[in-house]
């Protein structure tokens, strides 16, 4: 990285968007803006690298082809049949200041070419260290080439209990007729800021098939952007959020249906308990000429604390005649008739709340499009709701 | 073994029990009938332990402890069973999870240890197919998708794993074809034992062909009206409800 301009990339933070964006009415950034500032002023120091056992101990439980970024730099790439790696160019880039924050601070950007069917999943793990105040930002590109058939693992962790705010970018390309599984994880440490925006354009007769799953971090916003951008196109992809206190987890989608017949659905689920906030804004974007576009959200929440707030929107804009568009989402607490059944074979409240707490979550979990990810994701996914129910101070369900 | 005297029950502002006074014994199967509304269902739920039923007066002695300031999970593990009128679907929650779960619970409450895996399974698989139960049942969500006889027969097993001393039994036997009725009725007929007292509350005297009562009682109007033995219930059968409120009238 060249000399920085402190002077450049305070002025950058200071554009951070703010609550006044419609966008960002209910995330505040004012975390990120911090976390960078002070960064800055004690030197913009790059942070720690994780060490090699650390990475291995994350790795090994997924077998799979991984590249590492630590803190932003590529520390460790496979060896595999039809995957080529390159770097990305430096540019300029001015869409947005978090856009404008990663160009400039990005020490390097990874592009992925991928032909044919990979023996094994790809792996991305994101592991950021933080022992003092850290920033750090990544940048992947992933090229699926026409017939190509890929498993794709994105596993985001993070170590050391210091503040650190990660601002990353994914943009998958996938050609015509390929086809892509991909498995998110968030699992970051309870001090950690992070902006993940992931933009996803699909070609003729390719598919998505996507499920993601916020499970640490503090402030997390995810922009995931769909552009589905040729006939035959199919993106299905589900998200699961699970928070408490002193979480706040935003997860906007946006899907462009540019022609038709395309087909998007989506399904997020959320889990709250205690004082947490969670943000859903699924926005589907029928384009004029688009028709045959058939299009589905839906956002289902579990409210377990009356401290937790869940603002969900679905938005639809269509601009085409022939379309099937549908949406619904929901707010609500656990199923009393359920809960009553439960405890009448002589499961305690506690027990039914999270045995019925898994059965939402596990819904989404069983539906993980790639095999080699489904031990790990319900691993995490249990641990964290064991944590989420278990609290007694963090719950007041069974207060 | 349960003692009820003068039990006032109501939900919301809805009274449902007006003064219910009946004892049951170890070793005793009792009918209750009645007609739609008489307030079978509330019994059972309130003996269960459901907050939405408040009760307003009389008292419940379960095995010499007052039963009503019991949780509905102590209840369950001191012994008691409700057979539900409309089984929950548990999407999610695996049948062997939850009949496992329950096992535990009532054993940790006792004292004894975890039951073993294969013990559990052996046993599991044993009950169901007496039931007729196919053994994949065991790895499906609990009710997810059964049919109504299926519901049904999925709470005679867990009654069955469980071995209740107190097993309430509502409305099993609505819904069941023939065949599944003998299931169920056998089923119950298996767990009948001098230590144990069953209660089933039916609106047909249809189960109490395959399951024979020793007492039978009429509710009606949250009360119970009549007692008598099992050809009370033929005669109900024959006569009607009306006959009865009809007879205890004049």
């Amino acid at each position: 990285m060249n000399q920085l301009d402190t002077a450049g990339i305070r002025s950058i933070v200071g554009r951070f968007p703010t609550t006044r964006d419609e966008d960002w009415k209910y995330t505040d950034l004012a975390p990120a803006r911090d976390i960078s500032l002070r960064w800055l002023d004690a030197g913009a120091t790059p942070p720690a690298v994780a060490g090699d056992r650390e990475v291995t101990a994350l790795t090994s439980e997924i077998d799979a082809h991984w590249f590492v970024i630590a803190n932003g730099t590529l520390t460790r790439r496979p060896d595999a049949t039809g995957v080529t790696i390159g770097q990305l160019p430096a540019t300029d880039r001015n869409d947005d200041a978090l856009a404008e924050l990663n160009a400039a601070l990005l020490r390097e950007g990874l592009r992925i070419q991928v032909s044919g069917t990979p023996d094994k999943p790809l792996g991305l793990l994101f592991i950021d260290t933080a022992d003092s105040v850290a920033v750090s930002q990544a940048r992947v590109e992933l090229v699926l080439a026409a017939h190509s058939d890929v498993d794709l693992v994105e596993y985001h962790v993070s170590q050391g209990h210091a503040e650190h705010f990660a601002n990353t970018e994914l943009r998958i390309d996938i050609a015509d007729h390929a086809r892509l599984r991909h498995v998110r994880i968030q699992s970051r440490d309870r001090n950690h800021v992070q902006t993940a925006a992931t933009a996803i354009t699909l070609g003729r007769d390719s598919s998505l098939n996507m499920t993601g799953f916020d499970l640490g971090g503090r402030l997390i916003r995810n922009d995931l952007d769909i552009e589905l951008a040729q006939k035959g196109a199919a993106a299905v992809f589900d998200g699961l959020y699970l928070a408490g206190d002193d979480q706040h987890i935003d997860n906007h989608t946006r899907v462009d249906h540019l022609v038709g017949p395309a087909v998007s659905r989506q399904e997020y689920r959320g889990i709250l308990n205690g004082r947490c906030r969670c943000v859903w804004n699924g926005k589907v974007i029928v384009h004029e000429g688009a028709d045959g576009t058939d299009g589905d959200q839906a956002n289902h929440n579990l409210v377990l604390s009356e401290k937790a707030e869940i603002d969900t929107k679905p938005e639809l804009e269509i601009y085409a005649d022939d379309v099937k568009c549908s949406h619904g989402t929901t707010v609500g607490q656990l199923d009393e008739t359920a809960l009553f059944y439960l405890r009448s074979r002589g499961l305690d409240r506690r027990h039914a709340t999270q045995v019925l707490t898994h059965a939402f979550a596990a819904g989404l979990v069983s539906r993980i499009p790639v095999a080699a990810a489904i031990q790990l994701a319900e691993k995490l996914v249990i641990a964290r709701l064991a944590d989420l129910i278990d609290d007694p101070v963090r719950n007041d369900v069974t207060a | 073994m349960l003692e009820i005297k003068d039990l006032k029950s109501r939900i919301g502002d809805t009274e449902i029990l007006r003064g219910l006074s009946l004892s049951v014994n170890a070793g005793e199967v009792h009918a209750i009938m009645g007609p739609n509304g008489s307030g079978k269902s509330t019994l059972a739920q309130v003996i269960a332990g459901h907050e939405d039923y408040e009760v307003t007066g009389g008292s419940v002695t379960y095995k010499g402890r007052d039963l009503l300031e019991l949780d509905p999970e102590i209840r369950a593990r001191e012994g008691i069973f409700l057979g539900f009128q409309y089984p929950v679907e548990i999407p999610g929650v695996n049948n062997a999870y939850l009949l496992k779960a329950a096992l535990n619970a009532k054993r940790k409450h006792r004292g004894e240890p975890e039951i073993d895996a294969f013990e559990f399974l052996k046993t599991a698989k044993e009950r169901m197919a007496s039931l007729g139960m196919d053994p994949k049942f065991l790895h499906r969500g609990v009710n997810e998708g059964f049919s109504g006889g299926e519901k049904k027969r999925n709470e005679i097993l867990q009654m069955a794993m469980l071995e209740p001393e107190l097993a309430i039994l509502d409305e099993t036997d609505s819904g069941l074809d023939i065949d599944a009725l003998k299931a169920v009725a056998a089923g119950v007929n298996a767990l009948r034992s001098p230590e144990r007292a069953i209660i089933l509350v039916t609106h047909y005297q249809r189960l109490l062909d395959y399951i024979q009562p020793d007492f039978v009682h009429v509710l009606s109007g949250g009360r119970i009206i009549r007692s008598g033995d099992k050809s009370l219930a033929l005669e109900l059968e024959a006569k009607g409800y009306d006959w009865v409120r009809e007879a205890v009238a004049t």
